[in-house]
């Protein structure tokens, strides 16, 4: 069991680890707001009166949707690359950490629209007549009385979204991204023993992970006391 | 038309899938009259003032306010007609993220555009008239179901309307709860304000309509002078219906 076990689990191992759950955190953090600003722009393009924006909004969202997200980790770090070099006519050189943050925001955006939108069809029908009755615009409806109802209904999905994108944060280390998985990768590489850099990564995530949703279920408690 | 007329509605019918809720309606509502809408339920009666507000567009005829008939196509003088209509729902329908002040203010603000200040005296004023100043800071969710239903009648007034419509004011609320609802309404109708109700508490219609409507399968089947209608019911289904109801 754990073949170099004392050589891992150093003072100075257990701190990279942790720079690597520190940065699966801030990637997840960081895409659940990228993702939540281009949730909010889908929300916006579906409650336009133009056909072609819910066409825009339902392709993005059923694209992201549809298709692995590894796949989508992988074409935007090999592919696009490729494309981009093609067009500006040099090679380009990008960094595994960007293309993973822009990747996770991408497809956390697609997720967090459809959480959106899933709250704003929760909001009871009497509140859009009585912005009816009182005389008010479709644009302050939404502002001041349907979203804010659809966002505290989508919370409890939210938090869930930023559980599962510190999970799937794990999955740049295919491109090379020192987040927590990859950096216990990175040891286990160095010192011939897998086993124990990864099984304390698995401690680390649970941490995270663990904390996020009891946190989370307290929130959800206090909302529903208050609606 | 004369000239007191405020609302009047022409030969509307409305369909909802296979049912007929409004069948060839036609009524004339005067400035400051209180016409009751009465029927049992399916009767049509919440579509035909759903439809005077314009939460319902009728397939067919025509609906006029102070003399101008409804025309979707022209948005901002539809838009003001409506605005002269309070509504006052069931449900209440009072948005839950904000204070009852707040209730009160919105649509002054952003709709009448008013200044706070002001928006706020005017609701204050409202408030107090329905006996719930003290809960300006309040959620709804902290009210009872009858201060709920003040506090929207409240919002109503804030925008000054011309008119009231209430749809089944008191039919959610606990019983204990419905005479300080029917309270303010009915103080409301002494200072003159016209209004529409739909209710089924006969001995509110009977004090306090002028007129009363009584409807079945999308007709108007009886149309007279409240106090009329409850002593001597014209059609056999009025007094039917009065038969059930009185004595329940």
């Amino acid at each position: 069991m754990f073949p170099a076990f004392s050589k891992v689990v150093t003072l100075d191992n257990l701190f990279i680890l942790l720079k690597g759950a520190l940065l699966s955190l801030g990637l997840a953090a960081g895409s659940l707001l990228i993702g939540l600003a281009i949730a909010i722009l889908i929300a916006l393009l579906r409650f336009s009166t133009k056909k072609i924006c819910h066409i825009i909004a339902n392709i993005y969202v059923e694209f992201f949707r549809g298709t692995p997200m590894l796949v989508q980790i992988m074409y935007l770090f090999t592919v696009v690359p490729i494309v981009i070099s093609m067009i500006v006519g040099h090679r380009v050189r990008i960094n595994p950490v960007i293309v993973g943050l822009i990747a996770l925001s991408l497809n956390s955006g697609a997720y967090q629209a459809e959480y959106i939108r899933g709250g704003i069809n929760g909001v009871d029908k009497g509140q859009k007549e009585a912005c009816e009755t009182l005389g008010l615009s479709r644009t302050d409806m939404m502002r001041f009385v349907i979203l804010p109802q659809a966002f505290r209904l989508a919370i409890p999905s939210m938090v869930g979204e930023f559980v599962t994108l510190i999970k799937d944060s794990s999955l740049l280390m295919t491109i090379g991204a020192l987040e927590l998985f990859g950096q216990a990768n990175k040891i286990g590489n160095i010192y011939y023993d897998y086993m124990t850099p990864e099984t304390i990564s698995i401690f680390y995530y649970l941490i995270m992970t663990l904390t996020i949703s009891y946190f989370a279920r307290k929130l959800e408690k206090r909302l529903a006391r208050s609606v | 038309m004369s000239n007191t007329t405020m609302i009047k509605v022409e030969h509307i019918s409305k369909q909802f899938g296979s049912l007929k809720a409004l069948d060839d309606v036609s009524l004339e509502v005067s400035k400051g009259e209180i016409v009751c809408l009465l029927g049992p339920s399916g009767s049509g009666k919440s579509t035909l003032i759903r439809a005077i507000n314009g939460l319902e567009t009728p397939e067919s005829g025509k609906i006029y306010f102070e003399g101008e008939e409804y025309d979707k196509n022209n948005a901002a003088k539809y838009h003001q007609q409506r605005l002269k209509m309070g509504f006052v729902f069931q449900h209440f329908n009072l948005f839950p993220n904000m204070t009852v002040l707040e209730n009160l203010t919105l649509a002054q603000i952003r709709v009448k555009k008013v200044d706070e200040k002001q928006a706020k005296d005017t609701a204050m004023r409202y408030l107090t008239r329905v006996g719930l100043s003290d809960k300006r800071d309040e959620y709804p969710n902290k009210l009872s179901g009858g201060q709920k239903q003040r506090v929207a009648i409240a919002r109503s007034l804030c925008m000054n309307p011309d008119i009231m419509l209430f749809d089944e004011p008191t039919s959610a609320l606990d019983p204990e709860m419905v005479e300080e609802v029917l309270e303010v309404m009915q103080s409301l109708g002494k200072e003159g304000m016209t209004m529409i109700i739909v209710t089924h508490e006969m001995g509110f219609a009977r004090t306090v309509a002028d007129r009363v409507v009584f409807l079945e399968d999308g007709h108007i089947v009886e149309e007279n002078e409240a106090e009329a209608f409850f002593s001597h019911p014209q059609s056999e289904r009025a007094q039917l219906f009065l038969s059930k109801v009185m004595h329940q």
